[in-house]
């Protein structure tokens, strides 16, 4: 029966199906005709071309596989550094200066108003501009150096405090949003709407798979989430053909939603199936060219391989003791924070390119020092832990590793200042992100903010620079990774960006 | 100097345009008399004198400017006195030509002569004297003659060959301001008062003061101007010409802070050199700059590539049409010493062309590395969890360009230190879960500064 689908030409019998065919509607007659008179004309070329490479089987054989194992993009541009990248993305705006940010002199300013010039006409949100006062509100927890490169880190992250040595700080981290969706939409597609492909997809269609069996993008997302809702557009591939979208692991017994075989059916006859079902859909390519149909077929035989590789590498039971104490306990517990950092490293050496991360509850408007210190109880250890596995397997050589989130908070006290407690609000002008690995200066700082962590008053790092810095690191130069679509060319930096090369190797 | 008002450098700024059309009507007058002579037609006779009017009149108003444009003393010298004095006399030249043409003087000397064309060629002459010195004026004396098919061409710069020999002005800052600013600010041509041709001038500085305060980078206006948002009025160099990169501004930033005394330093004598060594290494194209330079390799049959490819490698290109790969044989490819042995030699018929090899899991042993060896542009190298000792590490000891070592889960122990300390480029070398001891590790990081040992956690 397979034998005989591959040799007669494919044809559906199916008088419905035939029926389906012969519909042709205004647009596709219209598109068909206008693209397919160019088409006839460009058909007519190559079929030249292959007339004189008729005697010469081999040389077509050599221009097939030349698509094979070149890029079709003329990617990379330039040698990279970084083959993988797992970003921890900590949504919400974690509280730069309650972390990283140490700002000594704030402890003398407690309670005082913040200055005028300090805010300089920024805009603040609709939820603390009405303040009637906007009081100091210095950082509760204690901070200390650490390392031969002496970086500041605040009591709560004892864990990462012993790693950064490795750590390659941005302390002068700017974005244009100041509200979640928007500001996190901006992060991680470069534009503040939704509808833009993420980082992410832009590095799949770019540069390609490094696996078979994987999807080159993956998202994992800590379960019992609480604030910010996030989208599956953040992960999305926008205007990039579909096969580039993030695919989301879920924690539980399906991490990826309706891959196992439905119950009472075992399975067996779903090659065959897959391949009576690309000869279907070959026929909708030939009849409607739409490129959306491949991507289809591309899905469909990557979640055929993914029954087999999916369950292999989700199955953690072969991890020895000491990683799991390493990671922390909840890394036993599926779907948080610490089974999905450990998820990520396994991942990544099975040559997915891309692991997004999210961790939510970093919106501390209220409670904020208990809030900082919960949300670090959850992720210091394992994201530490990450680091130094990846190291000792060797891995960061090559893996560049980001933590951070959509913005930073204000100085000032959102609602009531007391000794112990305080809220704070969002902050776009100033925050702090790390990056680790293949590349990037370990055990260094880049940025200064002012004595309030309200302004950068040296080498600010704008989105759109981090965006180009990341492309660089792969080797692709950010001003020529373009998609064309809607009549226009698109990047991930949109108009903007430059290479921040103080922060490179 | 006086300050000129901006109205008279606005208008001033007119004259290389207005100054074409008494050169056009002059070459017109001078083309209607020879086809009038030649061709005899005599009817495009009567022409000349409108065209010989104009130009007189467009010749004024063009000198006009021009005084104005040199009065903001961007240029100087005898080449503008020329340009000066020939303009004038074209101008006047013009007036006779065209008086002569409508026959209101008759110079009895000249009768036989020919009145008209000997003007005519005059003028043409005297206009293509004056054009030279303009063009000289702006564009600098060298433009034309540059690349001229004979002639002396510009002596090659000698460029230096080791980091020894680099003078930071000679060989770094002067060509930068060569390349991008010296066509506006040079010894004929000073805008804003300011060449930067050679030292001298660059510390004399220009009207704005000095470009160049030594040992200030912030008081250097020169600086300031090439650091200063593109949109604004004074950045430098001007819309439209290539500004300067970011490593140039350091470059020559660096060079102004490190002045304070001697101005033709040598890089390598500086005790600063470290912040820009890499940035001058790229710019002056000497190994160990910033920029990784890539071997050149002959290209790969893609069908080879194509055949790996299906014993079960993933190979991807580095760079773009490079031949250049990043090669891994994913873990467990190799159930076999032997099968490894075979996958090893079948790779290696493309040796040379892998800058990155992870070989992780795959049954090597000792032997196998004898054929990684000649793996000569090897920069990174993955044995991890392989069964290999410190006599298979030994033997590639010769790749020359080796940075990054995997051996974690590997059968090397303290022995390998000593292999380790006699590589040449090697920068990392990863060796947790070995039988490596920590005493040992950390003895041998007091020793060498390269390679650094990554070990477990807690190492």
């Amino acid at each position: 029966m397979c034998n005989d689908l591959e040799n007669s030409k494919f044809r559906s019998n199916n008088r419905d199906l035939q029926q389906i065919e012969k519909q042709i509607d205004r647009r596709h007659f219209l598109k068909k005709t206008s693209l397919g008179l160019g088409a006839l004309a460009l058909g007519n070329l190559l079929g030249a071309e292959k007339m004189w490479a008729a005697g010469n089987q081999e040389k077509m054989t050599e221009k097939i596989l030349e698509t094979y194992n070149k890029n079709r993009l003329g990617l990379p541009h330039h040698l990279p550094k970084a083959k993988r990248v797992i970003y921890l993305f900590q949504s919400g705006g974690p509280s730069q200066m309650d972390m990283f940010d140490y700002k000594p002199k704030l402890s003398d300013m407690f309670g005082k108003e913040l200055p005028d010039s300090v805010i300089g006409g920024t805009r603040l949100t609709g939820m603390s501009g009405s303040q009637s006062t906007l009081p100091i509100a210095p950082s509760t927890f204690k901070f200390k150096q650490y390392g031969e490169s002496r970086a500041w880190v605040s009591e709560v992250m004892p864990y990462t405090a012993e790693i950064v040595d490795d750590l390659c700080f941005i302390k002068g981290m700017q974005t244009d949003q100041i509200n979640h969706t928007p500001a996190i939409t901006f992060m991680q597609t470069g534009h503040q709407l939704p509808g833009r492909p993420s980082i992410g997809s832009w590095l799949s269609y770019g540069l390609g798979s490094d696996n078979q069996n994987l999807p080159t993008f993956i998202t994992l997302v800590s379960k019992n989430g609480k604030g910010q809702p996030l989208n599956a557009n953040l992960w999305g591939n926008g205007f990039l053909p579909t096969e580039h979208q993030g695919v989301q692991f879920r924690s539980g017994k399906d991490p990826v939603l309706y891959l196992t075989d439905p119950e009472n059916y075992d399975g067996k006859d779903r090659r065959k199936m897959l391949d009576y079902l690309s000869h279907l859909n070959d026929l909708q390519t030939d009849s409607y060219g739409d490129p959306e149909i491949q991507a289809r077929m591309a899905q469909y035989e990557m979640a055929f391989k993914m029954q087999t590789s999916v369950p292999e590498v989700t199955d953690i039971s072969d991890e020895p003791e000491h990683i799991f104490e390493m990671y922390g306990k909840d890394s036993r517990n599926a779907g948080t924070y610490a089974a999905n950092c450990l998820m990520a490293r396994k991942l990544l050496e099975k040559g997915v390119k891309f692991v997004q991360l999210y961790h939510q509850g970093w919106d501390q408007h209220n409670y904020c020092p208990g809030g900082v210190k919960n949300n670090c109880r959850k992720t210091d250890q394992p994201t530490a832990a990450l680091i130094k596995d990846l190291k000792q397997r060797g891995m960061l050589e090559d893996t560049l590793v980001v933590w951070g989130g959509e913005f930073g908070r204000t100085v000032y006290s959102q609602g009531q200042l007391t000794k112990t407690n305080y809220g704070r609000d969002h902050h776009p002008a100033a925050f702090t992100m790390w990056m680790a690995g293949a590349g990037v200066k370990p055990g260094f700082s880049f940025g200064e903010t002012d004595d309030f962590s309200y302004n950068v008053v040296k080498d600010p790092v704008h989105v759109h620079d981090f965006h180009a810095t990341l492309l660089h690191l792969f080797g692709v130069d950010h001003e020529r990774l373009t998609f064309k679509h809607q009549g226009r060319r698109y990047r991930l930096t949109d108009v903007h960006g430059h290479v921040v090369k103080d922060l490179l190797t | 100097m006086n300050e000129v008002a901006d109205i008279f450098i606005f208008l001033g700024r007119f004259h290389p345009l207005i100054v074409h059309l008494p050169i056009g009507f002059i070459m017109f007058a001078f083309l209607l008399e020879l086809l009038s002579k030649w061709k005899n037609l005599k009817e495009l006779r009567a022409a000349i004198p409108f065209a010989l009017i104009f130009s007189f009149l467009s010749a004024v108003v063009a000198c006009t400017l021009g005084y104005m444009l040199s009065m903001t003393g961007e240029y100087d010298g005898p080449m503008l006195d020329g340009h000066f004095w020939f303009g004038i006399a074209t101008t006047i030249i013009t007036l006779v030509a065209w008086l002569i043409s409508i026959e209101k003087i008759k110079i009895n000397a000249l009768q036989g002569f020919k009145a008209n064309i000997s003007t005519l060629t005059l003028l043409v002459v005297l206009i293509s004297i004056t054009g030279h010195y303009g063009g000289n004026l702006t564009h600098g004396s060298e433009y034309l003659t540059e690349y001229a098919p004979f002639g002396e061409k510009p002596k090659e710069k000698v460029k230096p060959k080791s980091i020894e020999e680099v003078a930071m002005f000679e060989h770094i800052v002067l060509p930068i301001l060569e390349e991008k600013c010296t066509s506006c600010h040079n010894p004929s041509k000073k805008k804003g008062g300011l060449a930067l041709h050679d030292m001298e001038s660059i510390l004399k500085g220009g009207k704005e003061g000095l470009a160049v305060a030594p040992g200030d980078v912030e008081n250097s206006e020169l600086i300031h101007r090439v650091t200063m948002n593109p949109h604004d009025k004074g950045f430098m160099p001007p819309e439209g010409k290539t500004p300067l990169t970011e490593e140039e501004i350091k470059l020559i930033s660096f060079w102004i802070a490190s002045n304070k005394t001697d101005f033709n330093f040598k890089l390598a004598e500086s005790p600063n050199k470290d912040e820009v060594l890499k940035i001058a290494l790229a710019y002056l194209h000497l190994e160990g700059g910033a920029a990784d330079k890539m071997p050149t390799v002959q290209p790969v049959d893609s069908l080879y590539i194509g055949e790996l490819i299906g014993k079960g490698f993933t190979i991807r290109e580095l760079v773009y049409n490079a031949n250049l790969f990043d090669v891994v044989l994913p873990e467990n490819t190799a159930k076999t010493s032997e099968e490894a042995q075979k996958l090893l030699e079948d790779l290696s018929k493309i040796k040379n062309n892998i800058l990155w090899l992870s070989l992780e899991k795959n049954n090597l042993t000792d032997q196998h590395l004898t054929t990684l060896a000649s793996f000569n542009n090897l920069r990174q190298l993955k044995l991890n969890k392989n069964n290999i000792s410190n006599n298979g590490v030994k033997s590639l000891q010769s790749l020359p360009n080796l940075k990054a070592l995997g051996l974690y889960g590997t059968a090397v122990d303290d022995e390998c230190l000593t292999t380790l300390s006699a590589f040449k480029k090697l920068e990392k070398v990863y060796l947790w879960q070995t039988k490596v001891s920590p005493e040992k590790i950390k003895t041998f990081r007091s020793k060498n500064p390269k390679p650094a040992l990554v070990a477990g956690i807690n190492n």
